[in-house]
């Protein structure tokens, strides 16, 4: 018995890998067309925004904290990278990944030095970027100039060897905050304030400006995300990123990171928004429609945070 | 009428109770003492049902009773009246005697206040406490607040027949000098219904006021008193027990301290609501300790050396210049290291391993622009791991594993590694066994040797007297008496005790 729990608690890390070989499996199953390579490269090239995104969640899930506002950060950005691309250029994107870390560090500097719970905090900075997005967009739906577009954020879309840029920026970007994660005094310190804020805290550690850095991070990646999805799209609207919050949200937390912060990190993420995925292509291929999928992540998220949140860190629930 | 025999009760690695009987008759008021740890906690969550005993019985006039918990303990006339935290303050005061049995006010969900309003009056007519039952309860004050829960614990006389047994913990702590002779009048009167048990750290109160005392020490009911035969003395030196050893606390390797080098001086510093006027020097090798009962202004002293208060008057140096921000970073960085209390919360970070933990406070010192070495990391923690004997697989193992004395070592070898010359104890004992305990003992010989200075608020009294060279006694948070603690010349328990309440 005690030995069995003991493989259970050990496997327990690759939970989130057992599930996406699992799940791959049972769609290849029903739909072998499904694991034809190429098809599996477009599909998860399709996701590259929502994968940055939920990267950046991971870091304000991992302090223990969330951040409902990156969705209307890729907003904004749409809109920004859209209407200042014939000014700027390739510098726009500058523009774009300011705008994101700002805002982010702004719901940071809420939550620690105003104490105000980073939930609430997010949710009212998104507010912000979406008045903001509409503001500067005239509540239209703005195109790129097609020639700036090509010109500027053309290459994105193109293969190096066969393998579409698009991936290797998200590779990139992950072994990136992989590498912060686990290998920079800022990672541990992250660890630190997720596992045990107070005793980070006793050790002397700037907790504020490590949870400020999270939430500035999450912002910085939800405009990564937002500029991609707009060059994709060629275009920016306030609306245009709709609908990536949950699936970010489900992303970092069936990978493995829950909640209450201090375990999983950024593999898990990698893990997390392959499942959403594939459970999202399976429903397509069943012919689930779109506003049922909603409900089915809204579902898997209940059930993640249930199965994943550490209880023992929480004696209050409101 | 109500008995307990042989009541043992055992928590992981703690034997709380062992083979308690207890004994309360009609109308008693029966005194519990014993120092922190003792049991008297337990004893008394046993009583009003929020524990259950590993084994031995429960009586109520003869009958064999197992409670699941506090509500049904009430339904057997047994209340508790608990320090001043259990009402609820921003309801009214007849909310709060009523909470929980609302339903008696009740037509089809819809509380009948008028009727409730009634009912409080005539409960609060019990403690002699004339106010207006809707008034909301943090307009009241401390001492009306403790007679409302009187008042909320007596509708038990209503709602129970026959005989109640109420628990007063602590009732007189926040309590003037007169108040707490209206409570006691009220206790008295009382007891042709009630019996009492009576928990509270001033002695002479509970002497006052106690027919029978119950002496508690390591779990164990070590001896009972009659209330008109007691002695303080007697009494404190049975909660005390045991001859202090000296070989226990390492005494042998006491060495004086280096009078030249002062690393910590408080002149006549305040933080507000904390103490006040406190004055001190530590200097390299000695180990300062304060002792005080709960509230005394101990801990603070240890935090504000600390940089989580600020001092609010006096002057407060550390190696001869005052703290510019007053910060934990900064105390850390000036080499000031803490060892709190609560070890697995604000010492060790439960989910990271032992390397981890050691570098936690020195990260700078591991890394190149912010990029850690972790071989390094690695190999300071299987340094320390050896140094202090600390009993892990590895060092990549998860820190909450490890046992208690374990952790308390790896947060201790966190601040040694990283040079931290003055080291703030603050329970550093609280629920190790017994050989966990000498290793501490042994480390702080060792840092002494070391030249560090310690500030200690020990477990026990046995503790700061065998430890340290200086003793400072504390009383709400005023200085009292310092006593030298050089081998040979230590003060006596009682010579503390005596200033302390």
């Amino acid at each position: 018995m005690a030995t069995a729990t003991m493989t259970v608690q050990s496997l327990k890390p690759y939970f989130p890998w057992i599930t996406l070989v699992i799940l791959v499996s049972v769609v290849g199953l029903l739909n072998p067309a499904f694991l034809k390579p190429n098809s599996l490269i477009v599909l998860i090239a399709d996701i590259v925004p929502l994968f940055i995104m939920a990267l950046g969640m991971t870091f304000a899930i991992y302090i223990g904290g969330i951040d409902l506002s990156v969705q209307q950060i890729a907003n904004f950005v749409t809109v920004i990278a859209t209407v200042f691309l014939l000014q700027f250029g390739i510098f726009v994107a500058v523009l774009c990944i300011i705008t994101g870390f700002v805002i982010g560090a702004i719901s940071g500097w809420i939550t620690t030095k105003q104490y105000v719970p980073s939930f609430v905090a997010t949710l009212a900075m998104g507010f912000i970027a979406l008045s903001l997005a509409r503001f500067l967009s005239g509540e239209r739906a703005l195109s790129m100039n097609a020639e700036a577009r090509d010109a500027t954020f053309g290459w994105i879309f193109e293969r190096t060897v066969g393998v579409p840029n698009e991936l290797i920026i998200a590779a990139t970007l992950l072994l990136l905050v992989w590498f912060l994660q686990n290998h920079t005094t800022f990672g541990r310190a992250l660890k630190a304030v997720g596992a045990g804020e107070l005793a980070a805290v006793a050790s002397g550690l700037n907790v504020d400006r490590i949870k400020i850095l999270a939430f500035a991070l999450s912002g910085t990646m939800a405009a990564v995300a937002g500029l991609m999805f707009s060059a994709k799209l060629s275009g920016g609207d306030a609306n245009l990123a709709n609908g990536f919050l949950i699936l970010a949200i489900v992303a970092v937390l069936v990978g493995g990171t829950p909640l209450t912060g201090g375990v999983g990190g950024m593999m898990n993420t990698l893990a997390g928004t392959l499942i959403v995925v594939v459970i999202r292509s399976a429903m397509i291929y069943l012919e689930i429609n779109a506003i049922m999928q909603q409900m089915v992540f809204g579902v898997i998220l209940i059930v993640a945070i249930a199965l994943t949140i550490d209880r023992s860190k929480i004696r209050i629930v409101k | 009428m109500y008995q307990l025999t042989k009541v043992n009760k055992k928590f992981p690695g703690v034997h709380a109770l062992k083979n308690v009987d207890f004994f309360i008759g009609r109308g008693e008021i029966v005194g519990l003492v014993g120092e922190n740890g003792a049991g008297k906690s337990t004893l008394m969550k046993i009583i009003y049902g929020a524990h259950q005993p590993d084994t031995g019985t429960i009586e109520i006039d003869g009958k064999t009773i197992r409670f699941q918990n506090s509500r049904q303990a009430m339904d057997y006339g047994i209340g508790m009246l608990f320090q001043e935290q259990s009402l609820i303050t921003n309801l009214t005061v007849m909310e709060n005697i009523f909470l929980g049995f609302e339903l008696q006010f009740s037509n089809f969900g819809v509380i009948n206040w008028k009727s409730m309003a009634k009912a409080a009056q005539y409960q609060l007519k019990k403690v002699n406490l004339n106010i207006d039952p809707s008034t909301v309860t943090s307009r009241l004050s401390f001492a009306q607040r403790q007679l409302v829960e009187l008042a909320k614990v007596l509708t038990l006389e209503e709602r129970i027949d026959g005989d109640l047994v109420i628990l007063l913990d602590e009732p007189t702590s926040v309590l003037a000098q007169e108040e707490v002779q209206l409570l006691f009048e009220l206790v008295r009167q009382l007891t042709n219904r009630v019996s009492f048990i009576f928990v509270s750290h001033r002695l002479d109160e509970v002497l006052e006021l106690s027919d029978r005392i119950y002496v508690m020490k390591d779990g164990e009911v070590v001896d009972t008193v009659k209330g008109d035969k007691a002695d303080i003395d007697d009494i404190q030196r049975k909660m005390v027990g045991r001859d202090i050893d000296k070989e226990y606390y390492r005494e042998y390797r006491q060495k004086s301290y280096d009078q030249s080098k002062k690393l910590v001086s408080f002149n006549a510093v305040s933080v507000a609501e904390q103490f006040y006027d406190i004055s001190f020097d530590l200097r390299a090798g000695e180990v300062v300790s304060f002792v005080g009962t709960e509230g005394s202004g101990r801990e603070a002293i240890l935090r504000t050396v600390f940089g989580l208060n600020n001092p609010t008057g006096g002057q407060f140096l550390v190696k001869d210049s005052p703290y510019s921000t007053g910060t934990v970073r900064e105390a850390v960085q000036r080499g000031i290291g803490y060892v709190p209390r609560e070890r697995k919360v604000e010492g060790i970070v439960n989910g990271m391993n032992v390397y981890e933990n050691m570098t936690l406070s020195q990260l700078s010192s591991y890394s190149n622009k912010g990029i850690l070495r972790v071989g390094e990391e690695k190999r300071l923690a299987e340094n320390w791991v050896e140094k202090l004997s600390i009993k892990t697989p590895s060092v990549e193992k998860d820190c909450g594993g490890l046992s208690g004395g374990n952790q308390q070592k790896v947060v201790l070898a966190k601040w040694r590694s990283g040079g931290s010359d003055v080291i703030l104890l603050d329970h550093p004992t609280r629920g190790l066994d017994i050989g966990a305990k000498e290793d501490v003992y042994e480390m702080v010989r060792d840092m002494c040797e070391d030249g560090a200075g310690i500030i200690l608020v020990a477990d026990t009294l046995e503790e700061a007297i065998g430890l340290s060279h200086t003793i400072y006694v504390l009383k709400d948070g005023r200085f009292q008496k310092c006593f030298d603690g050089s081998t040979g010349d230590k003060p006596s328990l009682y010579d503390l005790v005596h200033y302390m309440i």
